[in-house]
């Protein structure tokens, strides 16, 4: 199981990124999580890149190994199984993880509390991450489902 | 009512202010534009009157809507009065170095001191944001008041009111504030405002702490912690000025500037805010009044160009990064102007309020941002030129995206635009737009030079660089006038041709150039004041000369050699500032009365070029590149 999940997580991820970043390309939103990652480390840009793709594509495999631990406790998988998940994880994300505590931990990212003493250098994503536009959370929702489906699908029990 | 009581000042025998350099008289509950001082955090600010009223605070940032808003509702509109209930004068400065406002009010029974600020965040749990007022006897014993009249959503939600531990609180939905008052009297609620009386003895100190809440619940802070923030910043905009490095001719004025530019940047996003206020009017009665909390690609390049100059390269840097950010979105055409958080689309509307001193209609939004106006994309390559001259490198995907934006701008310079004054009657060919893009195609070719973006089509970039210049030179210059002209064709002048020697269009001793500024000089000076046009704009009713404009001369006599003229220009200028040293966007050139939203960011950016224009060191922009 393990080794489907990284090959599941892996894949998925691909997909993933290679959609939002597709979705910026198209100007359907201005999510760049290669930066949003990467900054938490470094401020020079060219470097946060490459780091923030590192960052994604271990934090997919991770989630991919959750995914396949739900899966074996619940004693099913499968690809919708996989989105829904997907799903519940983009709401998650939109609403908590990048909205609330990202910006908590992000040395360079502005909050709603950031003040005349202090410097960001990040503009924060807001709610569903509407800050980045007003499609942002559908993008995020579609990678996400993308992703989970591909992991479902690759991962069996 | 509270409008009521605010009627009570309309004249002089009924104003409880005294009379003579420190009187403050409101007509039809308005004081003038230059009475107010303004305080902020770096989220929000608050417009003070010099009788103590703050008029207007949006909540939790500049562009949200306001709570207090009486500046364009004096009825409706909402404030929070702290003045002494006998007559009184008041004198007024900030804390030197500092953002944080003191008035002393002197009455025949004594006087009071009242320190006004909007305090920063610390460690102790602080309200989402905090207005602290802090009042301190100094003699005698003086009567005093204070009322609280919270009208949330431009005045139109009248809020739910009530108590929490004895302090009273107002809530509208999602917003709620709370006035924790420490010997500053009984407050009772009354018509929706929560009001208390006490007397201040010599020596005794009371205290007003705003604190707000938004989305989430409201903390109630002690006394000893909104003390301690209030001395903590204090403090900081104390280190924060000692940290700015401009000691040259006018520093006070500088330094005021730099410390209200900082207070304007939204900390959150690092975008800066043209003025955070809407619809003051640009002439009073009438119907020039916009809204300008939102960032204008056009003032980043003098933004940056001032951050860099004072020393302030992180937020330069962060001011960048917004900016590439936000027009991100919508390259390679870059808006006019973007939200703070970087969105796009402000849509206008008006709202039911009354406008200041009748001048309607208060407008949300800002329906410019519809409007081409070619020359912001001089700006963002020149602030583009500028970061990277600062040190700072430009990234790969930064450098592609300004390729994209350069080729852009080689597609649509030979159209016709709305230009820098964003006329209603357009488009036309306006000459300052051309220029500016002369400006963003030179500064795309020095950067691919520099290595700082990709040179693919740098001989393109070059080539219709020299297409605008021949344009310009051959279509939008008169030998009847001796001047470069308004637009293409025409016969009249705009201040808008002084930023051609800025940024280095032309040498400021180039035969053309003084004669340009010469005429712009002569027709559109009054006095020490410069209008900006005098031609037709598609927008009924007339407006004020444009502080930036008058700045823009002075750095433009001094680019030409003239300076003892710049130097006499602006120290006239330099009078014109308000007793705290801030500006509005226009001034009556007869009265010497503020028009226009208040405070604005691009008058005292130009005040900064114009008064660095004497150094030396000043140079020219595009020869300031790093080695």
């Amino acid at each position: 199981m393990i080794g489907s999940a990284i090959a599941g997580g892996f894949v998925g991820t691909l997909l993933m990124t290679t959609i939002m970043r597709g979705a910026s390309e198209f100007g359907l939103t201005r999510i760049d999580l290669a930066l949003l990652l990467g900054t938490t480390v470094t401020d020079n840009r060219r470097k946060a890149r490459a780091v923030g793709y590192v960052f994604h594509f271990l934090i997919g495999l991770g989630f991919a190994l959750a995914y396949g631990g739900f899966f074996a406790i619940v004693g099913r998988s499968g690809w919708l199984l996989g989105a829904l998940l997907g799903a519940l994880q983009a709401i998650f994300t939109g609403t908590v993880l990048v909205n609330v505590l990202l910006p908590v931990v992000h040395p360079r990212i502005g909050t709603p509390e950031t003040a005349a003493n202090e410097i960001a250098l990040l503009e924060p994503p807001g709610f569903l991450m509407l800050n980045y536009g007003r499609r942002s959370f559908l993008v995020v929702l579609a990678a996400h489902i993308v992703y989970g489906a591909v992991v479902g699908w690759v991962v069996r029990v | 009512m509270h409008g009521a009581s605010r009627q009570n000042y309309t004249g002089r025998s009924e104003s409880p202010a005294l009379r003579g350099h420190n009187e403050c008289v409101r007509r039809g509950g308005y004081v003038p534009i230059e009475d107010y001082a303004v305080i902020g955090d770096g989220r929000t600010a608050a417009l003070v009157a010099r009788d103590g009223s703050i008029d207007w605070l949006c909540l939790p940032n500049f562009d949200s809507s306001s709570v207090f808003g009486a500046i364009v509702d004096a009825e409706r509109g909402g404030a929070f009065e702290l003045q002494p209930s006998i007559p009184f004068t008041a004198s007024r400065r900030y804390l030197p170095r500092t953002n944080v406002l003191e008035t002393i009010f002197t009455t025949d029974a004594g006087a009071v001191r009242v320190v006004d600020a909007m305090t920063l965040p610390d460690e102790r749990l602080p309200p989402l944001r905090e207005l602290a007022r802090s009042i301190e006897g100094i003699s005698g014993t003086v009567p005093m008041r204070w009322r609280c009249a919270p009208r949330f959503d431009y005045g139109r939600a009248r809020p739910e009111i009530g108590w929490r531990v004895g302090v009273p609180v107002a809530a509208w939905r999602g917003e709620a504030i709370a006035v924790a008052n420490w010997d500053a009297g009984t407050p009772t609620w009354t018509d929706g405002a929560v009001e208390a009386r006490w007397d201040v003895r010599a020596g005794a100190r009371s205290l007003l702490a705003l604190a707000t809440a938004y989305g989430d619940p409201l903390v109630l802070p002690g006394r000893a912690a909104v003390l301690s923030r209030l001395e903590s910043t204090i403090a900081f905009w104390d280190r924060w000025s000692s940290a700015r490095g401009y000691e040259g001719e006018w520093a006070d004025l500088v330094l005021r500037s730099a410390l209200v530019l900082k207070m304007m940047i939204f900390a959150p996003s690092g975008a800066s805010v043209a003025a955070p206020t809407t619809s003051l009017p640009e002439e009073i009665g009438g119907e020039r009044n916009w809204d300008y909390r939102f960032c204008w690609v056009r003032d980043s390049s003098f933004m940056v160009d001032a951050l860099l100059r004072l020393g302030c390269y992180d937020e330069a840097r962060s001011l960048f990064w917004w900016f590439i950010q936000a027009t991100a979105f919508t390259a390679p055409k870059v808006d006019v102007l973007y939200r703070l958080d970087g969105g796009v689309g402000v849509p206008e509307r008006e709202v039911d309020l009354a406008g200041y001193r009748g001048s309607r209609p208060v407008r949300v939004g800002n329906n410019a941002v519809r409007q081409q106006q070619h020359d912001i994309y001089g700006a963002l390559f020149e602030s583009a030129w500028l970061y990277s001259s600062g040190h700072h490198a430009l990234d790969a995907d930064t450098g592609a995206l300004l390729g994209g934006i350069a080729d852009h701008v080689c597609d649509i310079w030979r159209g016709p635009d709305s230009g820098i004054w964003e006329v209603r009657n357009g488009p036309f060919h306006f000459t300052h737009s051309k220029a500016m893009c002369w400006v963003a195609l030179d500064r795309a070719a020095r950067l691919a030079a520099a290595g700082e973006m990709p040179a693919r089509h740098a001989a393109r970039w070059r080539r219709e660089a020299d297409a605008v210049r021949a344009y310009i030179e051959g279509e939008c210059w008169s030998d009847d006038l001796g001047s470069y002209t308004r637009v293409a064709g025409s016969r009249d002048v705009d201040a808008s041709l002084l930023m051609l020697p800025l940024v280095d269009y032309a040498d400021g001793r180039d035969a053309r150039i003084r004669g340009t500024v010469d005429a712009i000089d002569r027709r559109l000076r009054e006095g020490d004041v410069v209008y900006r046009y005098r031609a037709a704009d598609g927008v009924p009713g007339g407006e004020g000369c444009f502080l930036n404009c008058s700045f823009w001369l002075v750095s433009a006599l001094a680019r030409c050699g003239r300076l003892d003229d710049a130097a006499a220009l602006m120290e006239r200028v330099a009078a014109r500032a308000n007793d705290v040293g801030l500006y509005a966007e226009e001034i009556d050139p007869a009265s010497g009365a503020f028009l226009g939203n208040f405070p604005q960011a691009l008058v005292h950016l130009a005040l900064i070029d114009a008064a660095t224009s004497f150094s030396p060191s000043a140079g020219r922009r595009s020869e300031r590149k790093a080695s």
